[in-house]
C-alpha cells in the first residue's frame, strides 16, 4: 500500500484537482452557460502564487510554510473573484454561442499577457516554486479537504433556492425571468463562483507541479477539462467530479493498457500518444449518445431506491 | 509615419485581411444555413496546408508515424492547392454526417453541436500530429514557378515590397468572395441554400432537398477552409498542426466584428482585423493577437450583432 500511495501519489492529487476544475467548469453550466474562462481563472489564480511565493513571500531554506499556502490560495480566489464579477456582467448578457466566444477571447488574452509580461517570466514562465510538502501525496492534506467543502457546498446549493434559480434559467431563461428570477445576477454569481473555485485551484497546482507558464490556461486545455464535465454529467455535480477524476487519471490507464502483453504494436502506440485523440473521439460520441453525460440525477435517484 | 510605410502597411494589412476573410467565409457559411460555429474550421484549415503539401510529393519528418512517406507522383502547386482542398471538402462532408446530422436530427441544444465541432477539432488536429509529428513544414521554394519572390517599387531610399504571395493570396480572395456573392445571389442554387438558411423546414416542404443544401454548405466552407490554409501556409511554413487553431480563434474574432452570418460582414471584418494588426506599432507587436481579442471583446459588449449582422430575436 505505502509503495502504491508513493508510485501514484502525484496521479492521485491530480485526480482530485481534476474534479475541482471540473467542478468549476460545471458551476456556470448549472445556469446553462457553456463557458470557456475557467482555464484563464486557473492560470491566474497559479500565476498569482507563483508570482506571491517565489517574489514576496521569500522564505529560505525548510518547507514552505502551509499557512502561506493556504493565504496565496485565498488572494487568488478573491482576484479570481473579483475579476469574475467584472468580466461576468458584461460578458453573461450574451448567450449561447456569443458567450462561447467572448470567454474564449478572454482565455486567449489573458494567454497573451502572460506570454509578454516581465512579471510572467514571459515564455519560459516561474519556476521553483517552493514546496509545503515533502511528497506530492501529502498535498491531499489540502486538496482533498478543499474538494470535499466544495462537494457539501455544491451538495446544498443544488436543494436550496440559489440552486433551483440556477436550474430554472438552465432550462428556460425567460420563463424563469418571468417567474422573477433575475437571470443576470444568478449567471454571475453561477460564473464567479466558477472563477473562484478555479483560482483557488490554480494557486494549490502552481506549487504542486513547481513551475507554472502560459501553457496552463489554454484552448486546449479549456476542451479537455470541458470533456470530463459533459462525459461525467451536467446535471449533478456528481458527474463533473467523477468525469474529472477519470480524464485526469486516462492519460495513465491508457498507458497501463498499452503496456499490456500482446497487444499489436501500432495499438500500443496509439493507446501512448493518441490521448487527445481518444479524448476528441470520446466528446463526439458523448454528446451524440450521452448528451447529459453518464451521471444524471435519474441514474443517481434508481441508486438509491434499491 | 511617413506615407511609404503608411502604404506598406496597408498592403500587408489587405493582403493579411483577405485571408482572415476567406477563412471567415467558411465559417459564415455553415452558421447562416445551421445557426452553429463550427469549430473544427480551424483544424480543416490546417488538413488544406498539408493535404497541399502531401500532394505535391513532398516528404514528411521523422517525428510521425508517416515519417520520410511521400507521395510517388509531385503534382504542381495549382492543381494540389484545387485537389486537396476538394478532399478537405470531402473531410467536410464527414464531419457533417458524424458529429453535425445525428444531433441536428435529434433538435439537440447547439451548444451540443458546438462541443461535438471541439471534439472534432481536437481529433483532426491530434491524428496529423500522431501522423506527421509537430515539426514546421515549408512549401519548397518553387511553390509558385517563375514568378518573382516580391515586387519592389517606390524609390530607392524608401522602397515598398509585396511579396508575390501576397498578391496570389489577395487576388484568390477576392475572386472566391466574388464568386461566392454572385452565386448566393443571384443563382437558382444560392437562392435555395438562402431558403435552406431561412427556414429549413418550409424549404423541404416547397421541394428543396434540405440536407443535400446542408451536405454542400459544409463542403464549400471547409474547401474555402483548406484553400486559406494552404495559402497561408505556403505564405510562411505550416508551423505546426495547431497553426490553424490559432488562425481558427482570429477567424471567429473577425465573424464577430463582421456579423455572424453576414458574408459582407465576414470580408470587412477580416480586413478590419487585418489592418488593425498591420497598424499596431512595432513595439506592441507581441500583443498583436491581443488587439483582435480586445477588440472581440469590446464589439461583444457594445453591438453583439457585429457591424452588418442582423439582430437575433430569442424565439419563444
Amino acid at each position: 500500500m505505502a509503495e502504491f500511495l508513493a508510485n501514484y501519489g502525484f496521479l492521485i492529487v491530480s485526480m482530485v484537482l481534476g474534479a475541482l476544475l471540473g467542478l468549476s467548469l460545471y458551476l456556470p453550466l448549472m445556469t446553462g452557460q457553456l463557458s470557456l474562462a475557467s482555464p484563464g481563472f486557473y492560470a491566474l489564480g497559479g500565476y498569482i502564487a507563483a508570482i506571491l511565493s517565489t517574489q514576496v513571500f521569500k522564505v529560505s531554506g525548510g518547507l514552505f510554510p502551509i499557512g502561506l499556502v493556504l493565504l496565496e490560495m485565498l488572494i487568488a480566489g478573491v482576484v479570481s473573484g473579483i475579476l469574475g464579477v467584472v468580466v461576468g456582467i458584461p460578458a453573461l448578457r450574451l448567450r449561447g454561442i456569443y458567450l462561447a466566444i467572448a470567454t474564449i477571447a478572454f482565455v486567449e488574452i489573458l494567454r497573451i499577457l502572460s506570454l509578454n509580461l516581465d512579471i510572467t517570466g514571459g515564455a519560459v514562465g516561474i519556476f521553483g516554486i517552493p514546496q509545503p510538502f515533502q511528497t506530492p501525496l501529502e498535498y491531499l492534506w489540502i486538496a482533498l479537504p478543499l474538494l470535499i467543502v466544495s462537494m457539501v457546498i455544491l451538495y446544498r446549493l443544488e436543494r436550496i433556492r440559489v440552486g433551483r434559480a440556477f436550474t430554472a434559467i438552465r432550462e428556460d431563461e425567460l420563463a424563469a425571468g418571468a417567474m422573477g428570477i433575475d437571470p443576470t445576477y444568478y449567471k454571475v454569481l453561477a460564473f464567479t463562483l466558477g472563477a473562484i473555485l478555479a483560482g483557488v485551484v490554480g494557486a494549490l497546482s502552481a506549487h504542486f507541479l513547481n513551475t507554472w507558464n502560459a501553457r496552463q490556461g489554454t484552448f486546449d486545455a479549456s476542451i479537455v477539462y470541458l470533456t470530463s464535465v459533459l462525459i461525467g454529467g451536467t446535471r449533478t455535480f456528481v458527474g463533473p467530479v467523477l468525469g474529472g477524476m477519470v480524464f485526469t487519471a486516462l492519460p495513465e490507464v491508457l498507458r497501463a493498457i498499452a503496456d499490456t502483453a500482446g497487444l499489436p504494436l501500432w495499438l500500443a502506440q496509439f493507446l501512448r500518444d493518441g490521448r487527445l485523440i481518444i479524448f476528441g473521439l470520446l466528446i463526439v460520441l458523448g454528446t451524440i449518445f450521452f448528451p447529459q453525460g453518464l451521471v444524471t440525477p435519474d441514474l443517481l435517484k434508481r441508486q438509491r431506491h434499491k | 509615419m511617413d506615407f511609404t510605410l503608411l502604404l506598406q502597411q496597408l498592403l500587408n494589412g489587405l493582403s493579411i485581411g483577405s485571408v482572415y476573410a476567406i477563412f471567415a467565409l467558411g465559417y459564415t457559411l455553415i452558421f447562416s444555413i445551421l445557426g452553429i460555429i463550427n469549430f473544427a474550421h480551424g483544424a480543416l484549415f490546417t488538413l488544406g496546408a498539408y493535404f497541399t503539401y502531401a500532394l505535391m510529393g513532398e516528404r514528411f519528418g521523422f517525428n510521425g508515424l508517416l515519417a520520410n512517406v511521400a507521395l510517388p507522383v509531385q503534382l504542381p502547386f495549382s492543381i494540389a492547392l484545387i485537389l486537396g482542398s476538394v478532399l478537405v471538402g470531402l473531410v467536410g462532408v464527414a464531419i457533417e454526417r458524424i458529429a453535425f446530422r445525428p444531433l441536428r436530427r435529434r433538435r439537440a441544444d447547439p451548444l451540443l453541436t458546438v462541443v461535438s465541432s471541439l471534439g472534432v477539432a481536437l481529433v483532426i488536429v491530434n491524428a496529423i500530429q500522431y501522423l506527421v509529428g509537430s515539426e514546421s513544414y515549408n512549401f519548397p521554394v518553387n511553390t509558385y514557378g517563375n514568378l518573382p519572390v516580391a515586387i519592389n517599387f517606390g524609390t530607392a531610399d524608401k522602397p515598398i515590397t509585396i511579396r508575390t504571395v501576397q498578391i496570389v493570396i489577395f487576388a484568390v480572395s477576392v475572386a472566391i468572395m466574388g464568386i461566392l456573392t454572385y452565386c448566393i445571389n443571384y443563382t437558382k442554387f444560392g437562392k435555395a441554400m438562402k431558403a435552406v438558411a431561412e427556414d429549413p423546414i418550409t424549404a423541404n416542404l416547397l421541394g428543396i432537398p434540405t440536407d443535400f443544401f446542408i451536405v454542400i454548405t459544409f463542403f464549400i466552407s471547409s474547401f474555402l477552409g483548406g484553400v486559406a490554409g494552404t495559402l497561408v501556409g505556403s505564405s510562411v511554413s505550416i508551423a505546426d498542426p495547431y497553426f490553424g487553431i490559432r488562425y481558427g480563434l482570429k477567424g471567429l474574432a473577425v465573424i464577430v466584428l463582421g456579423g455572424l452570418g453576414s458574408i459582407p460582414g465576414a470580408v470587412l471584418g477580416g480586413l478590419v482585423i487585418g489592418l488593425v494588426e498591420a497598424f499596431v506599432p512595432a513595439d506592441y507587436s507581441a500583443y498583436k493577437d491581443a488587439f483582435a481579442f480586445g477588440i472581440l471583446f469590446i464589439m461583444l459588449l457594445v453591438r453583439p450583432q457585429g457591424l452588418l449582422g442582423r439582430r437575433f430575436v430569442q424565439k419563444v
